[in-house]
């Protein structure tokens, strides 16, 4: 009997249930072994370990308890860098979708799965987003990727994990950071779709994770007490004040200053710049700022030039161009106040001039020595106030400020006729916020290894990699066919 | 050497062996005839380890088949019907690797090589490639490869077939030089074959044994005792030679012209009986013989007695 | 181990005496001969990384033809009888003849080993990555060897066992496509494991990873596991 069971056993129909169970075993081991697994990096510049600071962040989120989901859409195709942004964005997110179970990442070829893109709102190539819970933030293109250099040095670095970091600590943290805007004296309304609205440059930013809200300092105080500026502030904003701000008003930005506040303010041509802007040392001289190259149908679009600050250098390496119109000039006191630093963002060429009247040729106002100041003309400054000295307490931290000789440049009507101006919104808003570690972190470039081949080098590498091989096989085959013919 | 027990291969609903008993001494050989489809091919293929059986048991050379399948493999050279080659590889290179896989110890291979080249009548051969022999010569490799290491037991199927005369009996000589302590299975279906080099037969058919035993045995089995023939001529032949207290039976055949020609099978000689009611008689008497029965009758008598002679099978491959 | 031995001997001798093992091997080396010249032209990178991916491919087309004749063949001519009724266990056997199949896998891996070398006359490719790229592949080789000889011991026929390993192993290109035709997370993570260039990827970016070992021995270990049976069963059925 027992040699009959061993037979039934070894054959028939129990030996395919027998084979399936051991097939499914190692499938079950397998299984187990894609979630218990042990990487080892190779590559030189280790470039496939995640950073201690991402580690640490994972490592939060897990304890956490509720998961991210991160989704990376391919860069589009055929364009420049395209092949190395995809493939450095896939190897980030594929070690940051093993590092935990509690992040899952997938990358998908934005052309071909339209519809997931549909589903997330996503409408450019090259977007990543994070999502935990209900909150979400998107990076883009421009915060992923950098150029650096031009011509043969030019390399582009890749900060994808630096963006999803801080990404992450934004969808950690538990309030939002609030922007509020100024109300109560004619500024831009940010919740109008109208031309002069800005509905659009708040939208973006509320898709950065802030959220924007109004505040009338005389209205929204509490009883009894001057009005302030609330504590949540992350940054406030003047979006051009059509009427002086009261006297109280005006204090309560100089106490939040004080406190280390962030403030970004627009002035335009004719109306009464803040006080705030006398205890800084900045003054808004008459007259408009014009330029003479016919670019924009209008000479009062001033071509600009960027300084050289975190806010503004994404449009430098970008190329990009930013539109304000009908500008104000600010100027500066020199020596500036105590612990006050200044830095430029915006200015005009040599070309472009403050016009204060005079001559005209067809109609449109020219340079005039006789009334004009020359260029070049600053029409955007970042300020830092140091804490300690003069404007801000010691133990707050730098006071950041932005002002901007012009409004219109962010509303609706303009914000997308310079396709640098949204970058530059976000980007202030970053800097002034604190968030612009993230600018001033060195990505890593995207490990791509350059050959520089010459004409002959390529035709000299065609025959060898075609030819070479095949033929020298071929040739051992024959001479191994020839050897045994006959025998 | 060989015990087979109570042997069934089945192929799904088709009984290829059926009930299979038989037994070989250690150094005989023993010719294993049947038509084709008969089961013969089955019955190797089972005794070399290649196919298990449904049910039964088989020894060979002291193991049992199908619990130590390992240990007779090492045992037994196998011949297939078509001989196992590689056309890519050169007679040498093939012998070595057979010697490798059969275990033949390294430092002897060589050795073994050279020595079943000679026997098989292969010397000087070695790197003539296996796919430009002649089918003569392919049958001795095939038979070089089954012996190359020195097995107890050597299993052949259908060594001779699709060879000519000469190379018959060039083959039926080196399987008599084999013998001595040797044990050999040989299936066949050409009985001159058997007739020349076996010792014991057993004759299989649709599955079955029908016959086995010694030549004489099988003959005697198959015939119903010994046969005697007479051609006579006289008056009452048939009834007077039937009367005859020696004969058993007697059967009249188609006689040409005055001479009546018998077939009788009796117990003891009936000849000089018969001489002497011929001479009585007045008989003329043109032949009176004993008829030694061929294998070939003998298998024609038993496969004849089958209902049916062939049928379709996977056995027959 | 002697059978083993023995076994892969043959196969190799076998291999290199066909006209067809060469064909193979120049095609496949012209193949990525030509990966690597487009690679490197189109994206002027000093790495293998295109190659390696394309070649993968490749080997999934040109392995099963291969290995197509192991046991199809052996089958065929009779000699698997020989094997069968030799002191050979059919795991020996197995295994000589997928040993024999990888070894000329690394020929032709060795035979690829030019387009390191004129990266490194040009260049400074990053070793590392190379090592772990050309792993993936011998790894790679490893289970569509074992998949090629699943392939060929289902028939006699040589060509329908090279057909049929293609067709074994394709499925495992495309699920990993197929992903994205699916919105069912599970279902799309299965999908994943299972896709051959999951477990590539790591590889050619210069990261071993267990899970990725594991996958390549499971796949390895399935289908000649797999092979065993149906060896088996040929005799019994």
């Amino acid at each position: 009997m027992n040699r009959s069971l061993k037979r039934k056993l070894s054959y028939g129909t129990n030996a395919s249930l027998v084979t399936v169970f051991v097939v499914a075993l190692v499938v079950l081991l397998f299984g187990v072994s894609e979630r218990h697994r042990f990487r080892w990096d190779f590559s030189a510049e280790g470039s496939n370990r995640l950073q201690r600071d991402t580690l640490n962040k994972i490592r939060l989120i897990q304890l956490a308890g509720e998961p991210v989901r991160i989704t990376g859409f391919t860069a589009q195709s055929g364009k420049q860098d395209s092949y190395y942004k995809n493939r450095a964005l896939r190897d980030l997110l594929e070690e940051m979708d093993l590092a935990s179970g509690s992040i899952s990442c997938r990358f998908i070829d934005f052309d071909r799965e339209r519809l997931t893109a549909e589903a997330l709102g996503v409408t450019q190539y090259a977007t990543v987003v994070v999502q935990r819970g209900e909150g979400r933030v998107d990076l883009r293109d421009r915060d992923l990727f950098r150029r650096r250099g031009r011509g043969e040095n030019r390399t582009l670095e890749f900060l994808g994990e630096a963006a999803i970091n801080q990404a992450l600590s934004r969808l950690m943290s538990d309030q939002k950071r609030v922007i509020y805007s100024l109300v109560g004296h004619g500024e831009f309304k940010i919740d109008s779709t109208d031309p002069d609205g800005l509905a659009e440059v708040v939208a973006l930013l509320e898709q950065e994770h802030y959220e924007v809200k109004e505040l009338d300092l005389v209205r929204d105080r509490a009883e009894g007490s001057p009005p302030a500026v609330p504590d949540d502030a992350s940054a406030l904003l003047l979006a051009r004040p059509r009427t002086m701000l009261s006297l109280p008003e005006s204090d309560a930005l100089v106490e939040y200053v004080s406190r280390g506040g962030a403030v970004m303010v627009l002035v335009d041509v004719g109306l009464p710049p803040p006080r705030l802007l006398a205890r800084l040392g900045i003054s808004v001289p008459d007259g408009t700022v014009m330029d003479k190259r016919m670019v924009y149908p209008y000479n009062d679009r001033p071509v600009l030039l960027y300084g050289r600050h975190s806010i503004t250098r994404d449009l430098t390496d970008m190329d990009l161009v930013t539109v304000l119109s009908h500008v104000a000039p600010l100027k500066w006191a020199d020596p500036a106040p105590d612990g006050i630093m200044y830095e430029g963002l915006l200015k005009t060429s040599r070309r472009g001039w403050i016009e204060m009247g005079g001559a005209t040729e067809n109609g449109l106002p020219v340079f005039d020595s006789r009334y004009d100041t020359r260029g070049p003309v600053t029409v955007a400054l970042a300020i830092r106030a140091l804490p300690g000295k003069g404007l801000v307490m010691a133990n707050s931290p730098a006071a950041r400020l932005v002002i901007m000789g012009d409004a219109d440049w962010s509303t609706n009507a303009v914000i997308n006729e310079g396709p640098g101006n949204k970058t530059f919104a976000v980007n202030t808003f970053r800097w002034l916020v604190g968030d612009e570690e993230r600018l001033s972190v060195v990505g890593r470039p995207t490990s791509v290894r350059k050959l520089a081949l010459t004409e002959e080098d390529t035709h000299m590498i065609r025959w060898v990699a075609l030819g070479l091989g095949p033929v020298c096989v071929l040739m051992i085959g024959a001479a191994v066919w020839a050897s045994r013919r006959g025998r | 050497m060989i015990e087979v027990k109570a042997l069934c291969k089945r192929y799904g609903p088709l009984l290829a062996v059926k009930d299979l008993d038989f037994h070989v001494g250690k150094g005989s050989i023993l010719g294993f005839i049947g038509p084709n489809g008969a089961g013969k091919t089955t019955t190797m293929r089972i005794l070399t380890g290649y196919l298990p059986a449904t049910s039964g048991d088989a020894w060979v050379a002291g193991f049992d088949v199908f619990e130590s399948p390992m240990e007779v493999k090492r045992r037994v050279g196998y011949l297939p019907e078509r001989p196992p080659l590689y056309p890519e590889l050169s007679v040498g290179d093939y012998l070595y690797f057979v010697a490798e896989i059969r275990r033949v110890p390294a430092r002897e291979r060589y050795r073994r090589v050279g020595e079943v080249m000679e026997l098989v009548g292969l010397s000087g051969w070695e790197r003539r490639l296996l796919g430009s022999l002649s089918k003569g010569y392919r049958q001795r490799v095939g038979l070089a490869q089954a012996l190359v290491h020195d097995p107890q037991v050597l299993i052949l199927d259908e060594p001779t077939s699709g060879l000519d005369p000469g190379q018959t009996v060039g083959i039926r000589e080196l399987l008599r030089d084999l013998g001595g302590d040797r044990t050999v299975i040989l299936s066949t279906h050409i009985l001159a074959e058997v007739e020349a080099a076996c010792d014991h037969v057993v004759l299989i058919n649709q599955g079955r044994i029908v016959a086995s035993g010694s030549l004489e045995q099988v003959r005697h089995e198959a015939t119903g005792g010994i046969v005697y023939g007479a051609e006579l001529q006289g008056e009452d032949i048939i009834m007077a030679v039937a009367e005859l207290e020696e004969t058993t039976r007697v059967e009249p055949l188609p006689g040409d012209g005055a001479f009546q020609a018998l077939k009788i099978w009796a117990d003891s000689d009936p000849r000089p009986a018969i001489a002497r009611l011929a001479a009585n008689s007045g008989w003329q008497v043109r032949a009176l013989e004993k008829i030694t029965p061929s294998l070939e009758d003998a298998f024609l008598a038993i496969v004849g007695r089958e209902p049916s002679a062939h049928r379709p099978g996977r056995s027959s491959r | 181990m002697t059978a083993v031995w023995a076994i892969f001997k043959k196969e190799l001798r076998i291999y290199f005496v066909s006209p067809l093992a060469y064909v193979f091997l120049s095609v496949f080396l012209f193949l990525s001969g030509l990966f690597f010249y487009l690679g490197l032209t189109v994206n002027g990178e000093a790495s293998l990384r295109v190659m390696l991916g394309n070649l993968a491919i490749t080997m999934l087309f040109v392995l099963p033809m291969l290995t197509m004749r192991h046991f199809a063949e052996e089958q065929k001519a009779g000699t698997f009888e020989l094997l069968m009724t030799s002191p050979v266990p059919l795991g020996s056997l197995i295994l000589g003849k997928w040993a024999a199949s990888i070894v000329l896998c690394l020929l032709m891996f060795l035979g690829t080993l030019i387009f390191p070398a004129v990266l490194a006359y040009y260049g400074d490719p990053d070793w590392g990555v190379m090592a772990t790229s050309y792993l993936g592949l011998i790894l790679c080789s490893f289970a569509f060897c074992a998949a090629g000889l699943f392939a060929s011991s289902l028939t006699t026929d040589q060509v329908a066992a090279g057909l049929a390993g293609i067709i074994i192993l394709l499925p495992f290109w495309l699920i990993g496509s197929a992903t994205s035709f699916t919105t069912n997370e599970t279902l799309r993570q299965i999908l994943e494991s299972a896709a051959l260039l999951t477990h590539l990827r790591g590889f050619t970016r210069g990261v071993i990873d267990s899970a990725d070992l594991a996958y390549f021995a499971s796949f390895s270990f399935i289908f000649l596991f797999l092979t065993y049976r149906t060896l088996e069963s040929r005799r019994w059925r």
